[in-house]
């Protein structure tokens, strides 16, 4: 039970990856679904329905972003896994459920957003940008887990 | 993600708006001197060539894009009553129904046909078939076609109540009871006109929750000013005023009640109400198209035209 502390680390940082992608492939996957509509009727509108179509997916890369500082900051990417005790591990879980259970759900509401920001496109192509707004309002709260999750981070001592 | 089903469906209906006439067209259309220069602004707004959009292919649409929603298939319950009757008829008459048929409709035409021919009612769709034998049993006992028809009317009313709250959101539940309200109205009205017997009454009233049956027929054998009075004391004291006043008045306002409904529901981003709401706005347009074609050939000047147009969706 030597290595409870780095494995508690290793499963926030998979933790942080895996919800906040969960939280992404649905918004992303739903706008995308909107998105077909509108382009099997017009076309042209491909552009435009893209750009909504993107933002829940930057949940996902924030999980990812956790992910990465979480392991370089235990030494498992440079290849020397620190020393950490139970504790230390716990708290590095700890740090990793911001992102990971608003990512999770800001994605998934983000995608809602978007997907009726869609229908908006699809009937007022002028105000696409109203629609894109609304979605991005979702955002805020994604980076302010991420922002936690990684001043929680680089702020346990090991 | 509950309550995400048919985003893709919503989001290209939404698109396909935008090709439904709005009001500023529609006055152009009502001001235009011939049929010819009419056609020319709608294919210059459908930009594709097509002067109408035809309700077939609007249905076909929705329905390729929501194939297992039981729910839409109440907007086309009135088209199979319709049919229904035309079959009846057709077969007591000895004539070939299809000219009668109106589409589109729920069931397979020439099997429909073939099945009502061999009185085989059983092998009919489940909304139809107890309808289908109760209605030739009484046409062929009375022939009263008159009769047979307020029967199957109101059979039609029951099917689409009792299919909304089986399988029906919200929207359809209060659209199938806004046609029931607004159909009772009108034949409780005509009954009172016309000193029907209680009788005729409880055949030709449906009833709702909105609406008392009891209440609707003891006001109706009461006369036109019973009936009414009654009408006052109910959410739908304007829509006696209209009736009173003239049956088209009363027509456009059930009209523009159930596009009010439609409105509400276009404003969802998921399920199946947009869909539901996109195809009763083609059904809206098609109407007030044939108004201002049939006005125009009887020489009706704009006003009037304009008195007559339902609301719209855009």
């Amino acid at each position: 039970m030597t290595n409870i502390g780095i494995a508690l680390a290793v499963i926030g940082a998979a933790c942080a990856a895996l919800f906040a992608g969960i939280g992404s492939a649905k918004g992303v996957g739903l706008v995308g679904e909107a998105a077909a509509g509108v382009v099997s009727v017009d076309p042209s509108k491909f552009s435009k329905v893209l750009i909504l179509q993107l933002l829940p997916g930057t949940q996902g890369l924030y999980g990812l972003l956790t992910a990465i500082l979480m392991l370089s900051r235990v030494g498992i990417i440079g290849g020397t896994p620190a020393d950490l005790t139970a504790a230390q591990g716990l708290m590095f879980l700890a740090a990793s459920l911001p992102i990971a259970i608003v990512g999770l759900f800001s994605g998934i509401a983000q995608g809602r957003a978007a997907a009726a920001g869609v229908g908006i496109t699809a009937k007022k192509p002028d105000h696409n940008g109203k629609g894109i707004i609304m979605a991005a309002m979702v955002e805020t709260y994604a980076i302010l887990a991420l922002l936690i999750s990684i001043l929680l981070i680089y702020n346990i001592s090991i | 993600m509950s309550n995400t089903n048919y985003a893709s469906a919503v989001a290209a209906v939404k698109a396909m708006e935008s090709s439904l006439l709005t009001q500023s067209e529609l006055e152009q259309l009502i001001n235009t001197s011939s049929a010819q220069e009419r056609a020319n602004l709608i294919s210059s707004k459908r930009g594709t060539g097509n002067e109408t959009l035809d309700l077939e292919a609007a249905w076909e649409t929705v329905h390729s894009y929501a194939p297992e929603s039981r729910e839409l298939e109440i907007l086309l319950y009135r088209n199979d009553f319709h049919n229904l009757k035309a079959a009846l008829k057709a077969m007591v008459a000895d004539r070939d129904p299809e000219r009668y048929y109106i589409k589109p409709t729920n069931i397979d035409l020439p099997e429909f046909t073939k099945l009502i021919r061999a009185k085989e009612f059983d092998m009919l769709p489940d909304h139809l078939k107890e309808t289908a034998a109760e209605a030739y049993e009484l046409l062929t006992r009375t022939l009263d076609g008159q009769l047979a028809d307020s029967m199957i009317d109101t059979a039609s009313l029951a099917a689409m109540q009792k299919s909304a709250a089986e399988f029906g959101g919200d929207f359809m539940k209060r659209y199938a009871d806004l046609m029931t309200v607004c159909a009772d109205i009108k034949t409780a009205y005509r009954c009172s006109k016309m000193n029907k017997p209680r009788q005729f009454l409880e055949t030709a009233v449906c009833g709702c929750g909105e609406m008392d049956k009891e209440s609707m027929i003891r006001a109706a054998l009461g006369g036109t000013e019973s009936f009414l009075s009654y009408l006052e004391t109910t959410a739908y004291s304007e829509a006696g005023k209209l009736l009173s006043e003239s049956a088209a008045k009363f027509e456009k306002w059930s009209d523009d009640r159930v596009m009010e409904l439609a409105e509400t529901a276009r404003l969802q981003a998921f399920g199946s109400d947009p869909l539901a709401a996109y195809y009763i706005a083609v059904e809206a347009e098609q109407k007030n198209l044939r108004i201002i074609n049939i006005c125009k050939e009887s020489g009706a000047d704009s006003e009037t035209i304009t008195e007559r147009m339902r609301k719209l969706y855009v």
